[in-house]
């Protein structure tokens, strides 16, 4: 671990040229992982070698346009990242050429290193370590998926976009997450500026990555999936820099003890009681989140909810039972609801209908929106609640129920509709938060959900989740706050 | 005796547990107010400390040994007078050999008795992870029943320490509740960034347990401490 010839500038340097690389290889490609590898690197722009020496898989290759070498040592010219798909057996020679030829990053696919707990594999993964701090070979893994870099084009899954305006980071010490995060997030609005799967860390620990990601300009908010880094204080010591400068949110898996046990046999990480956890990360200012879902609504909530530290919310639902229900969902997070001022009620009372409805706060729209769905009078209540002094955040929820058979038959209401709430997104101050239920009918809220993304709005499925993102926001935006 | 000192002696005895005398030594050095505790190896050296220092005080039996002193008859309360204090000598240290013949006694240790104060605890343990952490809780049940307590990384800042503070469950319990006074919140504040330096500068102390503290509207002291070396 540790013990790379760098200083923190040069360090990260080489990282960038890692995630920017000019040529990519291929090691080890096979059509028993679907040439997973060269399909993910078709949409990088310059040249992508592979290397393959069994006969019939260089043939498969070179069919598939790709130009195939029988070593590392015979390509034309010098690549910054490599992705190593081969035997474990052979991976000290893999990695030596790497060294040799003088490539700047190497990511181990090749698992059945430390994580098997077995003196083999344990040593072979000492072995390419060595080899790669001894020639300042970037390792990344082994027991990984390696680099996601949207604008390089450089992927570890054929399903990603590509994309050069992303501005999510995100570590994880799982493929599975890395790759989830970046589709799902992608569904949600969260593009990614560039991710890594870490695996084992022999060489480059959880903290170089965050380091990188925090002096990265493209990256405004970083999220990680951790199971235990491998030098805990230096990981708290990163955290607590990053955290000061851009939000950091942590997944962090095992955290119960069956869960901690899984951990184990996974990346064989020691455990941390969860207490001393959860401490850890509040004092770094980290954010917690306890799922791939929570996680990508925290990130919504930061990226595209207008920064507030205030906690009163103005809360809008289409029916009776939802206003009771949302008000619950965001009391239960520790935000209030208060009264609005008597302004805003008499502005209310000329339009609002409160037959089957009512205007406390929360606001039950149903007979002034949802009835006949009259866009308009969303922009009418969100004014009133955007001027009213009493309210720092607003909380929207859509009633996808009553759009079901008008969005069938007119889909362009979820644009007219869209189009109002991202309207009065850029001309207020406030945070805004939607909320579209996937309910019955799954495809008319996703439909809606797509038109919301569109244009930035951060929505979420439920009340409870659109609460809690945006209540670990505001404790964000509150720690900021504070240290300045 | 300096902190190095100590360590060193208790080192060189084979010990890693430090005597509650030797920890308030170390502690007191560092800068964290304990009750000042002496060590008397005879009835008469106890009597004396005894006048020294004021009644009534407490006598604690002194023994690496020993680690649950009240469990073996090792401690007496409120010695009013140099007679009183004499006899529980005596009474100590024969009870103590009853219960564990092997022990190896070194005498008794003599402090004034503290008056009573809000009961709370703070230590230092090192986690696997994070190296040493701080703790802070509630004397008594809350901390071993309800496991209320809170913890914060080495080396804290002064925000930490008042998020370790206010954060318990129990924190009503020190602001003061049915006319109680609150207590003084910044004197243990002070202790636990103080006892972050002492953690930081000696990586060779692994745990470390301060408890009970008695906090009072005006400070907070340590009545009893262990330090335990690496």
């Amino acid at each position: 671990m540790g013990g790379l010839p760098y200083s923190p500038e040069e360090l990260r340097a080489r990282l960038d040229r890692a995630f920017n690389p000019r040529a990519v290889a291929v090691v080890g490609d096979k059509r028993a992982n679907g040439y997973l590898w060269l399909n993910s690197m078709r949409t990088f722009q310059g040249p992508v070698y592979s290397v393959q020496i069994d006969p019939q898989e260089a043939a498969a290759i070179a069919a598939m346009g790709f130009a195939n070498y029988a070593s590392l040592r015979e390509l034309p010219g010098p690549v910054d990242y490599v992705v190593c798909a081969v035997p474990r057996q052979v991976a000290p020679r893999i990695v030596a050429d790497c060294a040799e030829t003088g490539a700047t990053a190497v990511a181990l696919f090749t698992s059945g290193f430390a994580e098997t707990e077995q003196e083999e594999g344990v040593r072979l993964q000492r072995e390419i370590g060595d080899i790669a701090r001894r020639s300042g070979l970037l390792l990344i893994g082994p027991n990984c998926m390696g680099i996601y870099s949207p604008a390089a084009g450089v992927r570890h899954s054929a399903e990603q976009e590509v994309y050069d305006d992303g501005r999510v980071a995100f570590i994880s010490q799982s493929g599975t997450h890395c790759i989830n995060f970046s589709l799902v997030g992608y569904l949600h609005g969260v593009r990614c500026s560039k991710t890594v799967s870490v695996g084992n860390c022999e060489l480059l620990d959880i903290p170089d990555y965050l380091d990188y990601f925090l002096h990265d300009p493209a990256t405004e908010v970083i999220a990680m999936y951790v199971e235990g880094p491998r030098d805990g204080r230096r990981f708290f010591q990163v955290l607590q820099e990053a955290a000061r400068r851009k939000p950091v949110v942590v997944w962090k898996g095992g955290v119960t003890e069956p869960g901690a046990r899984a951990v184990y046999s996974h990346t064989a990480s020691l455990a941390t009681a969860p207490q001393v956890w959860r401490a850890a990360m509040r004092q770094a200012g980290a954010i917690e989140a306890d799922s791939l879902e929570e996680t990508i609504d925290v990130v919504k909530a930061l990226l595209y909810a207008r920064p507030t530290t205030g906690r009163r919310m103005g809360l809008i639902a289409m029916t009776g039972g939802q206003s009771v229900v949302i008000t619950d969902a965001f009391a239960r997070e520790g935000l209030e609801v208060p009264r609005l001022s008597q302004r805003s009620y008499d502005r209310l009372a000329s339009f609002f209908n409160i037959i089957g409805g009512s205007y406390r706060n929360p606001l039950d729209a149903g007979g002034t929106v949802a009835m006949g769905f009259a866009v308009d009078n969303v922009r009418r209540l969100l004014e009133v609640l955007d001027d009213d002094q009493n309210v720092d955040a607003i909380a929207f929820e859509v009633g996808t129920g009553f759009l079901v058979r008008r969005i069938r038959q007119d889909p362009a209401l979820a644009e007219s509709l869209a189009d109002a709430l991202a309207r009065f997104r850029d001309g207020s101050a406030k945070a805004l938060v939607t909320v579209v239920h996937p309910g019955h009918a799954e495809d008319v809220s996703a439909q809606i959900r797509a038109r919301f993304v569109e244009r930035g709005l951060p929505v979420f499925a439920t009340f409870q989740q659109a609460a809690r993102a945006l209540r670990k926001a505001i404790d964000y935006w509150r720690f900021r706050q504070e240290l300045e | 005796m300096s902190i190095a000192d100590v360590i060193e002696r208790a080192r060189a005895q084979g010990r890693r547990v430090l005597t509650e005398v030797e920890s308030k030594q170390v502690l007191a050095e560092a800068g964290i107010p304990v009750v000042p505790a002496r060590l008397a190896t005879t009835a008469q050296e106890a009597a004396a400390a005894a006048r020294e220092l004021g009644f009534p005080v407490v006598l604690k039996v002194v023994s690496p040994d020993i680690v649950h002193k009240t469990d073996v008859g090792g401690v007496r309360l409120g010695l009013a007078s140099a007679e009183e204090v004499a006899q529980a000598f005596q009474d100590i240290v024969d009870s103590a050999r009853r219960h564990v013949p092997q022990a190896r006694i070194e005498g008794v240790s003599v402090q004034p008795q503290a008056r009573p104060g809000v009961e709370v605890i703070l230590g230092m343990s090192k986690d696997p992870q994070f190296g040493p952490v701080l703790m802070f809780g509630l004397g008594g049940i809350l901390v071993e029943v309800l496991k209320d307590v809170s913890f914060r990384i080495v080396p804290i800042a002064p925000r930490d320490a008042r998020e370790m503070v206010r954060e318990i469950k129990a924190f009503p319990v020190l602001e003061g509740y049915r006319g109680q006074p609150p207590a003084d919140l910044e004197a243990l504040e002070r202790m636990l960034l103080r006892l972050s330096d002492f953690a930081q500068a000696h990586p060779e102390v692994e745990e470390l347990d301060l408890n009970p503290v008695f906090a009072y509207p005006d400070g907070a002291v340590a009545v009893d401490a262990r330090v335990l070396l690496g």
